[in-house]
């Protein structure tokens, strides 16, 4: 560890955003949203010098308080570190842009809520720590920033239905973080290092370990709204203020799905089993197929657009069951992995990008329309074409057609899928595009409806729009670079050492 | 029967109780004490395993995580207690209420 | 016979939980957990861990046992079971419901036994790892302070109490959000006994110089910011309810920055040790015990303004039903 460059940035993508947070404290509801943009936009910047430096020094650490592990954390921007880190920033910034803008339009009615800004900073300090953090109890710590600025955020508004969504939301992050805590109890009983390097070499399968393993993957699970542990997002997720939902959806569940990514491949590779791994497939699967539907039956845009993400979560998990092989069986080429892996970033950027869109479109129709009820949004092409152009774009994404986001990772998902031979998981990602096109296509069918009745449509700042079309636009664009992304990814070190273990753990068959 | 392995087994224990008091119990304080209770045997496992590997004294590292681990445990509830006073005030209810 | 008193504090434990979640009243619950919690320290106690044992009586046991029972005076007494039948229309409604519970019931409580049986093989046949004690002992000598526990929290694992105490302000954020107002108010005098009066005034400067002590004292033993801290925050409960609110009367500035200072001090100090090409909270040893000792002087200042606004705030919670006031 000691080997790779050192640098201060990692440290400083931590403290900038704290650093913001604290001063907007001092100021009131403009100088808040002004300190609070000047912190987001200082913080996106800072976070692309981050990734550029990736790209040129490889992967850099920063060995907080000068002790090294075991003792001390290690915080560590490897390329998957870089790309999330980065990820983040893109979007955040967006979703910063549309906020600022969101809220001066709605401050004469008392709609400014100034706190967004310091809870927005914590919750992006948080994603950043948790995306860098080489350590399990720090990783705790993160995930807790994160679930209490997110719950706070999600509360925002103060309406009785997102009261009930939050406290719902935040009683299960806090049963998922202890379960995860648990896991980590265990393992640091068993090795006495937290460091996510040091575990890998030391730890030794057995009866600690697998349980471990399984309180850690539930807990994660819980809180990435994996199914069955999805009840608490669509109500949180749709009752949030339209830059609130963009967050939650676009940002916070990838974190702890990162945690899980990182676990399994640098952690637990020696107590791995292809049962495990199925486990979490089919639950990736159900979610695919419930979700899809769900979405399809809700009568509100914001609860579709919530459904979806629990659908679009599942895409996710299905990538588990790839990392571990059934025992005996090969792969038909080396390429399955970075498949694998390809997919699961591709499906994570596609989805940020394309959800984050549709909230903020929805945003924009509820602001315009004062409600969000499907059946009203005849007319929209007319009189928002940038809105619908944005829904339509970021929908297309959803669904997996080319040449999106989406499409790009259902293609390497399925290519991974037939790679290692487990053709089974194909279906569940067909049905779940063909049911995406389903609610998809619902709407903007109304959308290019004539009207049926008179609605009165009160004027949305150009702005709001603007941005909602531009981070569609980024889930088609992200394809351009594929072919460096994926270089990039793997000349990670981890990337390599992971393919090892995980070959190692299922083909012992040790389950 | 050492110290730890009696106090390993009761943090077992009060994990459970914990999670089936989260499931079972209605009433929000009491889901909220059922949190706490869970967080509390996962406490009890780092410190019944700090014990075991005691030398001149304990293992000071998880007895350092367990106090950041209370006073993020306690930030969580009094969160989660200031929701439920205020969807209290705002409807009268004190559980969720279509829990099954 | 040791071995005995530790199978009775765990059978205590376990059993205070379980009555807690079980019990027929609410305020019952409340107090049958704040047992739980005194239960809990002493095992902290038995156990070697004097500085868990104070933050779990101080914090989880005292702060939280306060709020909750706070909590009390909005819900009523009887727990939702029996509200349940007496708003839900009939009592056959009730028994169909207890029929349609038994099978999920079933199910949760294998599902749980199961899991039990699994976390106790898997806790039993955890291999010793031997944990950190040696390493940490080795560098004490570089920490700064003298007291292990201290020099984990502040220096070799500083990185995690600093965003701890990002937590706290965050959730008192969170309460604020959560409650719709971000306002003090002049709370209604409470104790109106000028006795009573007299004796918190007199309390005051103690528990205030208890807290400063227990500060100092974590350098060498067991004590420091959070347990300071509690004290702190204490004094200023105290205050308040004697009718001295002190949040009400500072300026705006001054709160914030009494809020802020902890967070705020620790990491500009980092920045600062940073821009000399040190990492991020590394402090050179020379220097390490005094500035450790700033630190947790503004921490626990910090975390007991945040904890004596929590209680300020959910004691006016009740006072002030229905009302929204700008969150500026």
């Amino acid at each position: 560890m000691t080997d790779l460059p050192t640098s201060p940035l990692p440290a400083l993508l931590v403290g900038l955003p704290i650093l913001m947070a604290t001063l907007s404290l001092f100021f009131r509801t403009r100088g808040k949203a002004l300190v609070g943009l000047v912190g987001c936009l200082l913080t996106a910047g800072l976070s692309f010098i981050a990734f550029a430096e990736v790209t040129r020094r490889g992967t850099l650490i920063h060995i907080l308080g000068g002790w090294d592990p075991p003792l001390g954390i290690l915080l560590r921007m490897d390329p998957l570190a870089a790309v999330f880190i980065g990820m983040t920033a893109a979007v955040g910034a967006f979703i910063s842009l549309y906020a600022w803008w969101y809220f001066r339009a709605q401050e004469s009615t008392g709609g400014a809520f100034p706190l967004f800004w310091p809870l927005w900073l914590f919750l992006w300090a948080g994603l950043n720590g948790l995306f860098l953090s080489n350590d399990l109890f720090n990783l705790f710590v993160t995930i807790e920033v994160i679930g209490i600025s997110a719950v706070a955020l999600a509360v925002l508004s103060g309406k009785v239905a997102a009261l009930f969504a939050g406290l719902r939301y935040l009683l299960a992050a806090i049963a998922g973080s202890m379960a995860y805590l648990f896991g980590v109890a265990l393992l640091y009983g068993s090795t006495g290092t937290l460091d996510i390097g040091l575990l890998g070499q030391a730890l030794e399968p057995g009866p600690a370990t697998t349980f471990a393993l399984l309180v850690i993957t539930l807990g994660l699970m819980i809180k990435t709204a994996s199914f069955p542990f999805h009840f608490w997002l669509p109500p949180a997720h749709s009752s949030a203020l339209a830059p609130v939902s963009a967050l939650l959806s676009a940002l916070v569940v990838k974190g702890t799905f990162y945690i899980l990514l990182r676990l399994w491949t640098e952690v637990f590779g020696v107590s791995l089993t292809f049962a495990a791994g199925q486990l979490i497939g089919l639950a990736g699967a159900a979610a695919v197929i419930w979700g899809s539907w769900q979405a399809f039956m809700q009568t509100n845009l914001k609860l579709v657009v919530a459904h979806s993400s629990v659908a679009q979560l599942g895409y996710l998990l299905m990538i588990f069951p790839l990392l571990v092989l059934a025992p005996g069986v090969t792969a038909g080429s080396a390429d399955w992995l970075s498949s694998a892996w390809t997919a699961g970033v591709y499906q994570v950027m596609a989805h940020a990008f394309a959800k984050s869109s549709f909230f903020l479109s929805a945003g924009i129709i509820i602001m315009a329309l004062g409600h969000d009820r499907i059946e009203s949004l005849r007319d929209l092409a007319t009189r928002m074409p940038m809105t619908v152009m944005a829904m339509g774009l970021a929908g297309v994404s959803l669904i997996g057609l080319p040449p999106s986001g989406g499409f790009m990772a259902k293609w390497m998902l399925l290519k991974g899928i037939f790679l290692s031979g487990q053709w089974w998981w194909a279906p569940a990602v067909l049905a779940g595009s063909m049911l995406a096109a389903g609610y998809v296509f619902r709407i903007l069918r109304l959308a290019f409806a004539p009207a049926a009745e008179k609605q009165t449509w009160r004027p949305v700042p150009v702005a709001l729009q603007l941005v909602a079309l531009l981070l569609a636009l980024a889930s088609f664009l992200i394809v351009f670079p594929a072919d460096y992304l994926v270089q990039f990814l793997e000349s990670s070190k981890i990337f390599g050492s992971g393919v090892e273990t995980i070959v190692e753990g299922g083909g012992d068959g040790n389950y | 029967m050492e110290p730890y392995q009696i106090y390993g087994l009761a943090s077992a224990v009060l994990f459970v109780i914990g999670i089936a008091g989260l499931f079972a119990a209605r009433h929000f304080l009491k889901k909220i004490i059922a949190t706490n209770i869970m967080g509390g045997g996962v406490f009890l496992c780092f410190v019944s395993f700090a014990q075991r590997d005691a030398l001149a004294f304990a293992d000071p590292v998880p007895h350092a995580m367990v106090i950041t681990g209370i006073v993020v445990a306690v930030s969580s509830a009094a969160f989660a207690l200031a929701l439920t006073r205020r969807i209290n005030q705002l409807t009268g209810e004190e559980s969720f209420p279509n829990d099954k | 016979m040791s071995v005995l008193i530790d199978i009775v504090l765990a059978i205590l434990a376990v059993y205070l939980a379980l009555q807690s979640l079980m019990a027929p009243r609410l305020s019952q619950s409340v107090f049958l957990f704040f047992a739980f919690g005194l239960a809990l320290a002493l095992t902290w106690i038995r156990l070697g861990a004097v500085d868990v044992g104070i933050a779990e009586a101080a914090i989880a046991a005292g702060f939280l046992g306060v709020l909750l029972i706070d909590a009390l005076r909005d819900f009523s007494p009887a727990v939702s079971e029996k509200q349940e039948g007496a708003d839900g229309t009939s009592a056959d409604r009730s028994t169909k419901d207890t029929k349609s519970r038994l099978l999920p019931s079933l199910a949760l409580g294998l599902g749980l036994g199961l899991f039990l049986l699994i976390a106790v093989e898997a806790i039993w046949h955890t291999p010793k790892g031997g944990g950190l004690t040696a390493l940490s002992e080795a560098m004490l000598a570089e920490s700064g302070v003298e007291h292990p526990v201290t020099a984990v929290l502040l220096n070799y694992r500083g990185y995690d109490t600093w965003l701890e105490i990002g937590v706290i302000l965050m959730g008192l954020l969170a309460i604020f959000v959560a409650g719709g107002v971000e306002v003090y108010r002049k709370p209604r005098v409470l104790v109106r006994d000028p006795l009573l009066r007299q004796v918190i005034l007199f309390f005051t400067p103690v528990l205030f110089l208890f807290g400063a002590f227990l500060l100092y004292y974590g350098k060498s033993g067991p004590g420091g910011a959070f347990q300071a801290a509690v004290l702190w925050g204490a004094t200023g409960i105290l205050l308040h309810l004697g009718g001295w609110p002190v949040f009400a009367v500072i300026p705006r500035w001054l709160r914030q920055l009494l809020l802020t200072l902890g967070l705020g001090f620790f990491l500009l100090l980092g920045f600062a040790f940073m821009a000399g090409g040190a990492a991020l909270f590394e402090y050179p040893p020379a220097q390490a015990g005094v500035l450790i000792l700033i630190v947790e002087a503004l921490a626990a200042l910090s975390i007991a303004t945040a904890l004596a606004a929590i209680f300020a705030y959910f004691n006016q919670m009740k006072d002030e039903p229905n009302e929204i006031e700008s969150t500026t």
